[in-house]
């Protein structure tokens, strides 16, 4: 209702199915149920959506209560086109597995790297290390 | 036990002296709680919230309006079977103690009674309070309301008969009374974190009901789901105490009901009055069910209930509504009854709140506020299903979760997010928002200039604009005590640290600094000259904002505060007369000394500036080495040249001397002037110097009436000039930001042809060059 133009309000989000990213990189699909000043967020029928390449698997969430400082973007879902997409769906176990083998190769290639750097006497902080702000 | 004995106690006829008392002592209760949670808070139910959402599952039949002579004979049947045996034993023990009083009697005699269908009660919700479940029925026993505001308030309105006057919901813990900010989002603005849950009607609480402060009461934990028809409100809770007993298990050697001794023992010496509870006891009362408007006189309400309008449609219309593909089960809709629904008004469009609203806003919550309208009466089921529907209502309708926040909680939180737009300076605290949309009103202003598409409205923005609110919080004090007992709040948070701020003299200041470098000393110059400066820039804003009688008073002020600048940038001590250069030479040595002295120029005075321009024009040499880096003295020539056009011809040619370095009355220049070489090599230098000559000569030919020493001086000095300009080498020769275009024309008369060629070629194959 009343909220000012060039203010962001979720209000009119409610109610519909949007896709919304947390900071730790997950995705979750839900319809937007309940939203407060803090974009604390309620997700019915929420479904965490992991990618790996050209494939994706749904695991189903039910209701997500997410607490806003975790959002990174949330945007809505047109469910009209929402079939329309060039990605394949995977059962959870494959897209799991999948995920798993991509964090492996990530993981090694992270490892030489710092291992390649360190040889000529660099050193890069570790990434986790530079979530400490 | 003991609370159920307070609740009984609350005192039946209550005349309206007790009920002022009681407004006296539920305003200082108000101040308290003001004072702990701030002004605008306002208590909610989550539990009603909550309930629905119970209700939306369970679907629970609705009772049936039927009537019987007897209110607590019916209360059984609301218990339902299983229960009946016990209830019915409890509540013989009791009624001869209720038949005494006065009160219940009258209620017995002239309510009649809404008998619910047995069985509907069994349901799992109405498990949580046993007291509640007692008192209940003979709550229902009166007449289905009429329309008021109350129903959007509360599930059901109180009985409009002479109890009515007696307002015992008065003595529930008082809630929130809202502070009447202007502009501010509505009254029943909430402690953050907390959910929405009455209905308030909020312009209403505070500007029609205002003649007394509105108390309102923390939600009381028991919060029983009802359906429509069996809502009580806590005024029907109150009003019928005693029959809290009516079903609760006593044991049978425990009076149910409380001898006025008792009463008086219970209550406190304190209060006097019978009935009247402080908030801790009524703290222990599950019965009193928080409710907004259940706090105000219900004598006021009859008057205004016509005048008031609920904020937003009644949740229960779409919540308790069936789908529409499942017709109701029960006779009569669980929602508002049909007369509630047929008269619900329509919100109005704009409410208090939004009135400071920029008319562009305003349009855009009216759309909004139609399209959801249509929405609900799509969801409903009431509204035309015809008319346009997009396939997010389509949508919507098939979704049986949708709206589970309701319109009233959406409001809720647009009203914190409004809330955070509140202030007392929006120019200060939302500049970019103010900035955003004079941006748009220039767009739109421009676009009507073209002429194209309808006139639009001017419009002019009004952002919420508060007066600030002063909380001087005075810590309670007892006579004879030692110490004050302070409580805090969010006005009066409580202190950390007790630091005491001692300001420091200027004096003192001033001391320190000398013993810190230069440097230092400049930048804090330049810092406070800089909040001079923004104010100055402000006072065209505050003019126009301030009244014809203020103008005055802030064209002195401005005026002042612009001679401070200049003081501060010429570091002119009270009673010198004429200030040395050092200290302007080291705000200029900083780049953002140089900026700022770019921005201060016009507003200062002709004379001002002039004397500024000397200065730099003085000591530019020194001040070109020093801007090697930075490169920003060209911002001060747009400056520059706009107070040439100002000046006139005798400060300009002392302008050139000084320029050039020569004394005031110079003869014989040095064969080389190292001064002006450097001016030369530099780019503003150079622009400044050409700027300067091509305004000489103007004021040269368009004046001939001037005096012949002033003509003579000017010739000297443009002679060396233009001599020096032939000396020095191309190459050294920097590059101006810009060439006057009277510049050949000027040379022509104080060099010959071959000269002025070359001039012209140096000059010209400059500008080629950039």
């Amino acid at each position: 209702m009343n909220y000012m133009p060039g203010t962001a309000s979720l209000i009119e989000d409610i109610d519909k199915k949007h896709l919304v990213l947390l900071r730790d990189g997950r995705t979750l699909i839900g319809f937007l149920r309940s939203i407060d000043q803090f974009a604390n967020l309620v997700l019915h029928q929420t479904v965490e959506r992991i990618h790996v390449g050209k494939k994706y698997g749904d695991i189903p969430r039910g209701i997500f209560v997410v607490r806003g400082e975790n959002v990174v973007l949330l945007g809505e879902i047109d469910l009209e086109k929402e079939s329309d997409t060039p990605l394949q769906q995977v059962s959870i176990e494959e897209i799991l597995e999948e995920q798993r083998v991509q964090q492996q190769t990530r993981l090694e290639a992270e490892k030489l790297k710092v291992q390649t750097l360190k040889d000529r006497g660099l050193s890069i902080p570790r990434a986790d290390t530079l979530d400490e702000y | 036990m003991f609370r159920y004995e307070s609740l009984e106690d609350c005192p039946l006829d209550e005349d309206e002296d007790a009920f002022q008392g009681l407004g006296e002592e539920d305003e200082e209760i108000d101040q308290f709680n003001d004072d702990t949670f701030g002004s605008g808070a306002v208590d909610d139910d989550w539990q009603e919230a909550h309930e629905r959402l119970a209700e939306l599952e369970e679907k629970l039949p609705v009772a049936a309006d039927e009537q019987t002579g007897n209110g607590e004979r019916d209360e059984m049947d609301l218990l339902g079977d299983h229960e009946e045996n016990l209830a019915e034993r409890l509540s013989k023990m009791v009624i001869e103690n209720e038949l005494e009083d006065p009160a219940i009697m009258r209620a017995v005699q002239t309510r009649p009674v809404l008998q619910p269908q047995p069985g509907s009660l069994n349901s799992s919700i109405w498990d949580g309070s046993e007291v509640l479940r007692r008192i209940r029925g003979p709550l229902l026993a009166q007449e289905m309301p009429t329309v008021s505001v109350l129903e959007y308030a509360l599930p059901q309105r109180p009985l409009q008969g002479p109890e009515d006057d007696r307002d015992l919901s008065e003595r529930a813990l008082p809630r929130r009374s809202t502070s009447p900010i202007i502009g501010s989002p509505p009254v029943r603005a909430v402690p953050i974190g907390t959910p929405p849950k009455q209905m308030a009607v909020p312009s209403f609480n505070q500007q029609i009901l205002c003649p007394k402060p509105v108390h309102v009461r923390p939600p009381m934990p028991p919060r029983y789901p009802a359906p429509y028809g069996e809502r009580i409100s806590p005024n029907q809770l109150c009003s019928v105490p005693n029959s809290s007993l009516l079903g609760h298990p006593f044991p049978p050697n425990v009076p149910p009901v409380l001898s006025p001794l008792q009463r008086a023992q219970l209550l406190g010496g304190a209060q006097l009055q019978p009935g009247r509870m402080s908030p801790s006891q009524f703290a222990r009362v599950p019965g009193f069910v928080g409710s907004p408007l259940a706090a105000m006189n219900p004598k006021l309400l009859q008057g205004r209930v016509g005048q008031m309008l609920p904020p937003a449609p009644s949740f229960r219309a779409f919540f308790s509504a069936p789908p529409p593909a499942t017709p109701p089960p029960q006779q009569h809709p669980p929602g508002p009854g049909p007369h509630l629904q047929n008269l619900r008004p329509q919100a109005p469009m704009f409410r208090a709140d939004t009135t400071h609203l920029h008319p562009q806003h305003r349009r855009l919550l009216h759309q909004r506020q139609l399209q959801s309208r249509n929405q609900h009466r799509n969801l409903n089921g009431t509204g035309d299903r015809g008319g346009h529907q997009s396939s997010h209502q389509d949508h919507l309708r098939k979704d049986p979760y949708a709206n589970l926040m309701l319109q009233r909680e959406k409001d809720w939180v647009s009203k914190i997010q409004m809330m955070q737009l509140q202030s007392t300076d929006p120019y200060l605290d939302d500049f970019y928002y103010q900035n955003y949309f004079e941006k748009l009103e220039k767009l739109s202003a421009a676009e009507e200039i073209q002429g194209d598409g309808p006139k639009k409205e001017r419009t002019k923005l009004i952002t919420p604009q508060v007066a600030k609110l002063e909380h001087a919080y005075q810590p309670v004090q007892f006579e004879g005590s030692l110490g004050k007992l302070t409580v805090s709040s969010v006005n009066n948070p409580r202190k950390m640290i007790d630091a005491v701020v001692t300001s420091r003299s200027e004096d003192d200041e001033t001391k320190e600094k000398q013993v810190r470098d230069k440097r230092r000393k400049t930048l804090v110059i330049i810092e406070k000259t800089y909040s001079l400066l923004l104010d100055v820039e402000d006072y065209e804003r505050r003019y126009l904002l301030s009244l014809e009688e203020e103008r005055p008073a802030l064209m002195d002020e401005r005026k002042h505060k612009i001679c401070s600048m200049y003081d501060n940038l010429r570091g002119k001590l009270p009673g010198q007369e004429r200030p040395s250069d050092d200290h302007f030479v080291q705000i200029m040595c900083i780049r953002k000394g140089k900026r700022m002295v770019a921005r201060i120029l016009p507003f200062l005075s002709t004379e001002q500036a002039a004397d500024i321009l000397m200065a730099t024009a003085r000591n530019l040499p020194f001040l070109i080495k020093k801007d090697a880096q930075d490169e920003v003295l060209p911002c001060l020539l747009s400056p520059f040249s706009l107070l040439l056009y100002h000046l006139p011809s005798v400060t300009v040619t002392s302008l050139l001397q000084q320029l050039m370095n020569l004394p005031q009355s110079a003869s014989a220049p040095a064969p080389s002037n190292s001064h002006l070489t450097a001016v030369l090599q530099n780019k503003f230098g150079l622009s400044l110097l050409l700027i300067l000559l091509s305004r000489g000569e103007d004021l040269q030919s368009s004046d001939p009436a001037i005096e012949s020493t002033q003509n003579n001086q000017w010739t000297e000095v443009m002679f060396m000039a233009t001599r020096e300009l032939l000396r020095i080498p191309q190459a050294a020769l920097a590059k101006p930001i810009s060439i006057p275009t009277n510049l050949v024309s000027l040379f022509s008369r104080y060099v010959d042809r071959q000269k002025l060629n070359l001039l012209e070629t140096k000059l010209q194959l400059v500008q080629g060059i950039r």
